[in-house]
């Protein structure tokens, strides 16, 4: 499904997060969103998943053809995976996973028998099978990471939103998934929009970057086209792209 | 090298920056346990020693008593009463305070612990200006034929009074460590604010809310100041286990005062328990966010 945002403000007291944001995002894109630290880019992936809304009624959010702008996030049911992934703790990963099914109106409430297959298959695809009785605290990192994927994933998601996926992680899990979410992602054909603050991560696994600083997107492109040309002193600056380092490097 | 082992010479043990010498530490504990001794301690014993003195005939005689028993009854009533509509106005001022940003916020927070640092005699004497027959609205109550003052409806209005702050109190700190991306991450899953409540917030706050309630359940049944002021005294009527211990104590029937205070006593020593009970189940389960 394709993503459309129409100039977004959002201000949290008089601090803007977000300043006169548009941008279009294509079905089944794997989208970066790459910026320092307080630059507004986590705020972009909530005002898409529904957990902020835009200041003024100028600000659009478009899923595909439907504007979802006004629509609270548990009805617009865009898969969210939080940095720090916001397990329910007590419950266990077969819980966690099943909760989303769980939750559905009673007319739409699947029977015990196939929440059962469902929870198993997406603990297949994270690779997790046998860990249904396991409380999130006797997990690793990596692997909290990937129940926190399954648990968004069961809503059957057209859009995924990763709030820093790998943020909390060490060096050489980072590396193995971010080949693995490049995989995953080619095998779902879902649109996925990542928040990162590493140009290396951004680089490697999106399609598309958009670069965002103080609220505003300073340029989007891919990854090739950016390093090429980057539109203003900000984006060189945060690439490292100044001709000394260029040469360095 | 020499250096360092210099500096071990010189300092036997690790000590801290902050620890104090020995002898402080003593006297400082040596006077807390004896505080506690002489304070708490020896009266609780007092209260059973009395309540038993003339023997568990009088004891249990106490407690056939048609007052006594109608105490015990309207102490259970009004704490029926007050707790859990106490423990929902607490569940919503600690929701909407750690939840919501709005003007006024630090203020409510403020106005929650009202009840804390007021005498609870004023807690009794505001319901008396506002429903009593010389208060506001006692000319209008008293053509509608309602009783609110020296009846159980003031009695419990002032249990409201004094034990609103416990529930909030227990919850809000703990609310605020949670933070509330579990309940964001149920609202992405589809989850409506109802079920949010009962399958995320209420297992995380669980604990914290019984440490609140027995808190406040136990200030709800213990409560004199702000009923005494209210209730008018009228045995068989408006008279609640604290009232009724002191009427006896001035009638000098010492062992049955002393009976039914063993029972209040009892009762804080089962609210300690739970407590200490729940106190540490909320700090297991904040140790267990990840």
């Amino acid at each position: 499904m394709s993503i459309r945002i129409e100039t977004v403000t959002k201000h949290f007291g008089r601090y803007p997060a977000l300043n006169n944001v548009s941008t279009e995002i294509e079905s089944g894109e794997l989208i970066a969103l790459l910026g320092p630290s307080g630059s507004g880019k986590t705020t972009l992936l909530r005002v898409i998943a529904g957990l902020e809304f835009p200041d003024s009624a100028d600000g659009r959010v478009f899923f595909g053809d439907r504007e979802v702008t006004n629509l609270s996030a548990y009805k617009r049911r865009a898969g969210f995976v939080f940095q720090h992934y916001a397990l329910f703790n007590h419950m266990n990963v077969f819980e966690n996973i099943a909760f989303a099914l769980r939750v559905l109106p009673r007319s739409k409430r699947p029977p015990e028998s196939a929440i059962r297959d469902r929870v198993e298959t997406l603990l297949g695809a994270v690779q997790l099978d046998g860990y249904e009785r396991r409380l999130p605290s006797q997990l690793s990192g990596g692997q909290r990471q990937r129940v926190a994927f399954a648990r968004a994933l069961a809503i059957e998601p057209e859009v995924l939103l990763l709030d820093e996926p790998f943020g909390a992680l060490d060096a050489k899990v980072r590396k193995e998934l971010r080949r693995w979410l490049r995989d995953f992602h080619q095998r779902l054909g879902l649109t996925t929009i990542f928040v990162t603050h590493d140009q290396e991560e951004a680089f490697e696994v999106a399609d598309r970057v958009v670069l965002i600083d103080k609220g505003t997107i300073q340029q989007t492109g891919t990854p090739a086209e950016v390093r090429q040309s980057p539109a203003n002193t900000f984006v060189t600056e945060f690439l490292d792209l100044t001709p000394e380092a260029v040469t360095r490097g | 090298m020499a250096g360092a082992s210099t500096i071990r010479l010189e300092s036997q043990r690790p000590r801290k920056a902050t620890s104090d010498p020995l002898a402080i530490k003593m006297v400082l504990t040596t006077v807390t346990f004896l505080f506690f001794a002489l304070f708490l301690f020896l009266p609780l014993v007092v209260v059973f020693q009395e309540a038993f003195e003339k023997g568990v005939g009088v004891f249990l005689a106490t407690f056939r008593d048609p007052f006594t028993l109608h105490a015990i009854g309207l102490t259970l009533l009004i704490a029926g009463i007050a707790v859990p509509m106490n423990t929902a106005f607490g569940l919503a001022a600690a929701w909407s305070v750690t939840r919501y940003r709005f003007p006024g916020r630090s203020f409510l927070i403020t106005l929650i612990d009202l009840p804390l640092w007021v005498s609870p005699v004023i807690g009794g004497l505001i319901y008396v200006l506002v429903f009593g027959a010389q208060g506001w609205l006692g000319p209008w109550l008293r053509e509608h034929d309602i009783r609110i003052i020296f009846a159980v409806p003031g009695m419990v209005l002032a249990t409201l009074f004094v034990t609103f702050p416990f529930v909030a109190r227990g919850l809000i700190p703990l609310m605020q460590a949670q933070g509330m991306k579990e309940e964001e991450a149920a609202l992405t899953l589809g989850a409506n604010g109802w079920q949010i409540f009962w399958r995320i917030t209420l297992p995380k706050i669980k604990w914290g809310l019984l440490y609140g309630v027995i808190l406040c359940n136990a200030r709800a049944m213990g409560e004199f100041g702000a009923v005494s002021v209210v209730s008018g005294h009228i045995r068989g009527q408006t008279n609640t286990m604290p009232l009724h211990i002191e009427i006896l104590y001035n009638e000098y029937q010492v062992a049955a005062a002393f009976a039914v205070a063993s029972l209040l006593a009892l009762l804080a020593l089962l609210t300690l328990l739970i407590k200490s009970y729940a106190e540490w189940r909320a700090e297991q389960q904040l140790k267990n966010i990840p």
